[in-house]
């Protein structure tokens, strides 16, 4: 071995500390190169320096930049300081690793194992390190525990077929140029339709989102309710009274809905049949990263994007394994009692742990595999800092999601008796916990009520006290929530486990949604109605959903990223030439949208002082905050009122029932809040 | 030419979401008088304009074809 020390380049500066940490013993020293911390320590003779990234330091761009020009097919990575003016931080890393990569004579790539840490690593080996992707070693480990980190370190993997970061790089290309391209050409459109300019965008997997979304927003838009009507019949057995449900669930005529009533007033009921049964509720497999999104906004109301900030911050931590992961495994290489014993000394769970450890220690696996990470699973390490509210309720619901897994069947006993009323049938059910098994690990987030078991048997006669005829209607279908519509991508096979999140996050910054009902806005339904009408492969799934399985050929080696990268071309010029000889037509089709979504977004309702004026909100210029002022400030209105600086303010068009002074919905933070902007409105005062 | 209930363009004096949401309007009303026995064309249009099930754009029609 040469002179020169072994550089490790790790995806974040936490990452950087413990692996530092684990390798050193506790004893590498910090030390800043240019500006940026870095970790030295010798291990067994060998000297090390640490360093780290911080997310990606090179993305994608067009050498021309002129943002007016499409379509634009040639595409370079550059440092992303050149790209984003915000990037400072980047330039100074790179910096920083392009020194050390002088210094050194080996590179350990510790960028987490995933498509996108590849991508990270593969750069900066590239560009920063004097091509040295090929030479570079690999780190593999799934958890940032001294354990992991260190038989990571001591089976360094060479990285010859680097599919992950062939792969990673060709997403990154392909969305940029599918975007860029998108882009330019809507938003040229517009601009040329007299229209401001103003960023009209579709990515490649936003495309068909928005296309779920609007599909169904045009189903609850255009819904027509028809009426129906339940029946259900209060029943009496010495001294206590059940209700039960007609068995015919909905009447369709409030003629027969009425008969039966007539028909059953009056006329004793027969218990005809008891069925009593017992059913097995299997444990819940172990999360992947969609699962525990989805159990996060269930339990908590977090949105999928918070809930993966949050359990990388659990993961920079070491309490849980890495996040981004398909699998719903746990392999027994995770070391099950290691675990357990861990947890154990954490005080709330250590009566289940030692229940647990009484048996063989084997947890349900679920269908789904990842072969780069196991299942999100906590490591078994103790906080050593105080988790904030979010944090110690992820901590928990994985904690106690790995619990559950090993837990035996839960059985519950079900009864239903069908009551005959003359020739009506009615029937009562209920049901009760035997025997809880997995769910008292899983505690608040099993989710299952007792229902009384009615103490009928059969042949028992009982009165029918009443018969309630209700009339119903038909519900108009649910929007997606920000759960529900991550479900549906993960059903139709687009985006990525790591990608979803962001790209729902990104339909709401664009405007194209609102609000956690996830309302799709005139400029979401006009974006789509144009790219539909124009470019339908933009939107449809096909062409998104065949680059997504050829992506994963590039990772596994059967696809080569070049012929990817101009298949792709190909199939998206047409489309843009079809968006470009119609450029009035599409740049008239999101105008109208354009105008309202702007004007609508800051006019938060009429004044209640001058009557003629419209509140809107405004931003002052002198200290940028925003603030509710009236549109007849110039004729003399002085409506003024303050507003939060965080969050989202959403326009409601209702009026305060106190002042009548605009509501509004302040979204940010877990769930959005109703406020009366009004500061001296008397109902703030109500107790 | 734009629709006589919103910003979009029109054919035939409906953009195609409100004419769609017409057709819905249209085909529900036979359901409706089945489930009552009878009902007048003008209480049904009353009935599904206030009802907190129906869209928004079913509402607007049901008010449109009122003549409200």
């Amino acid at each position: 071995m040469s002179d020169g020390y072994t550089l490790v380049i790790c995806e974040k500066p936490d990452a950087a500390r413990r692996v530092s940490d684990a390798l050193s013993g506790g004893t590498s020293h910090a030390d800043q190169v240019g500006g940026v911390a870095v970790f030295r320590f010798s291990r067994r003779g060998e000297e090390f320096v640490v360093c780290a990234a911080q997310g990606h330091l090179y993305g994608v761009s067009d050498p021309s930049d002129e943002r007016a020009v499409y379509p634009v097919f040639d595409v370079e990575w550059y440092p992303s300081d050149l790209l984003d003016e915000a990037s400072a931080i980047a330039a100074r890393r790179i910096s920083t690793i392009r020194t050390l990569a002088a210094g050194a004579s080996r590179f350990v790539n510790a960028c987490d194992f995933d498509v996108e840490g590849e991508t990270i690593g593969y750069n900066l080996l590239k560009y920063a390190c004097g091509g040295k992707e090929k030479d570079a070693l690999r780190a593999k480990f799934s958890t940032l525990t001294e354990e992991d980190l260190v038989k990571a370190f001591e089976d360094l993997k060479p990285q010859h077929a680097q599919g992950l970061a062939r792969a990673g790089r060709a997403r990154h290309a392909i969305d940029f140029v599918w975007g860029v391209n998108l882009s330019r050409a809507l938003s040229q459109s517009a601009l040329g339709s007299g229209h401001r300019y103003r960023t009209v965008s579709i990515g490649r997997v936003q495309g068909p989102t928005l296309g779920f979304l609007v599909q169904r927003e045009k189903e609850v838009r255009e819904f027509v309710p028809v009426p129906f009507w339940k029946v259900s019949g209060t029943f009496e057995k010495e001294g206590k009274r059940f209700n039960a449900g007609y068995a015919e669930d909905r009447i369709e005529t409030k003629e027969s809905a009425e008969k039966i009533r007539e028909d059953c007033l009056g006329r004793e009921a027969v218990a005809v049949a008891v069925r009593r049964s017992s059913a097995q509720i299997g444990p819940p497999v172990p999360f992947n990263l969609g699962d525990l999104q989805k159990e996060a906004y269930r339990a908590f109301g977090y949105s999928p994007s918070r809930t993966l900030q949050i359990a990388e911050r659990l993961y920079l931590g070491a309490l849980v394994s890495y996040p981004r992961t398909s699998s719903q495994r746990l392999p027994p290489t995770i070391n099950y009692g290691g675990i357990m014993r861990g947890i154990g000394k954490i005080t709330q769970y250590a009566a289940y742990t030692e229940e647990l450890n009484k048996a063989e220690l084997k947890p349900v696996q679920g269908a789904k595999s990842d072969p780069a990470h196991p299942a999100i699973h906590p490591t078994g390490e103790k906080p050593k800092r105080a988790l904030d509210v979010s944090e110690a309720a992820v901590f928990d619901l994985v904690v106690r999601r790995f619990l559950a897994s090993f837990g035996p069947s839960a059985r519950r006993e079900l009864a239903e008796v069908s009551l005959e009323v003359g020739e009506h049938e009615f029937r009562l059910s209920g049901g009760r916990m035997i025997f809880p098994g997995w769910m008292k690990y899983y505690g608040k987030y099993a989710g299952y009520k007792d229902v009384e078991l009615p103490p009928v048997s059969q042949g028992d006669r009982l009165e029918t006290v009443g018969v309630a005829v209700e009339e119903k209607f038909g519900q108009k279908p649910s929007r997606y929530n920000q759960a529900s519509l991550l479900e549906k991508m993960e059903k139709e096979g687009i985006g990525t486990k790591a990608t979803r999140a962001d790209i729902i996050a990104t339909l709401v910054g664009r405007g194209y949604v609102s609000g956690e009902s996830m309302e799709v806005t005139d400029l979401g339904l006009s974006v789509v109605e144009v790219v539909a009408k124009y470019a339908p492969s933009i939107i449809g799934m096909g062409l998104t959903k065949e680059i997504e399985e050829k992506l994963e050929a590039v990772e596994t080696g059967g696809q080569g990223e070049g012929t990817l990268l101009r298949e792709t071309v190909r199939a998206i010029a047409d489309q843009l030439a079809e968006l470009s000889a119609n450029e009035e037509s599409v740049g008239h089709g999101i105008d109208s949208a354009l105008m309202s979504s702007v004007a609508g977004s800051f006019v938060l309702g009429k004044c209640p002082l001058c009557k003629t004026g419209d509140l809107r909100i405004v931003r002052s210029k002198a200290t940028k905050k925003r603030f509710v002022g009236c549109s007849n400030y110039s004729s003399g209105c002085r409506a003024s009122a303050p507003l939060p600086q965080k969050g989202t303010i959403k326009t409601t068009s209702k009026a305060c029932e106190h002042c009548a002074w605009p509501v509004v919905y302040v979204m940010g933070g877990r769930r959005p809040w109703k406020l009366c902007v009004n500061p001296g409105c008397p109902g703030k005062n109500k107790p | 030419m734009k629709c006589h209930l919103c910003e979009r363009e029109a054919v035939s004096g409906l953009c195609p979401y409100h004419e769609a949401a017409k057709a819905r309007v249209q085909s529900a009303y036979p359901l409706w008088v089945r489930a009552y026995g009878r009902m007048e064309w003008n209480e049904y249009l009353d009935n599904v304009k206030r009802n907190v099930q129906t869209g928004q754009w079913a509402k607007e029609i049901a008010g449109f074809l009122k003549g409200d």
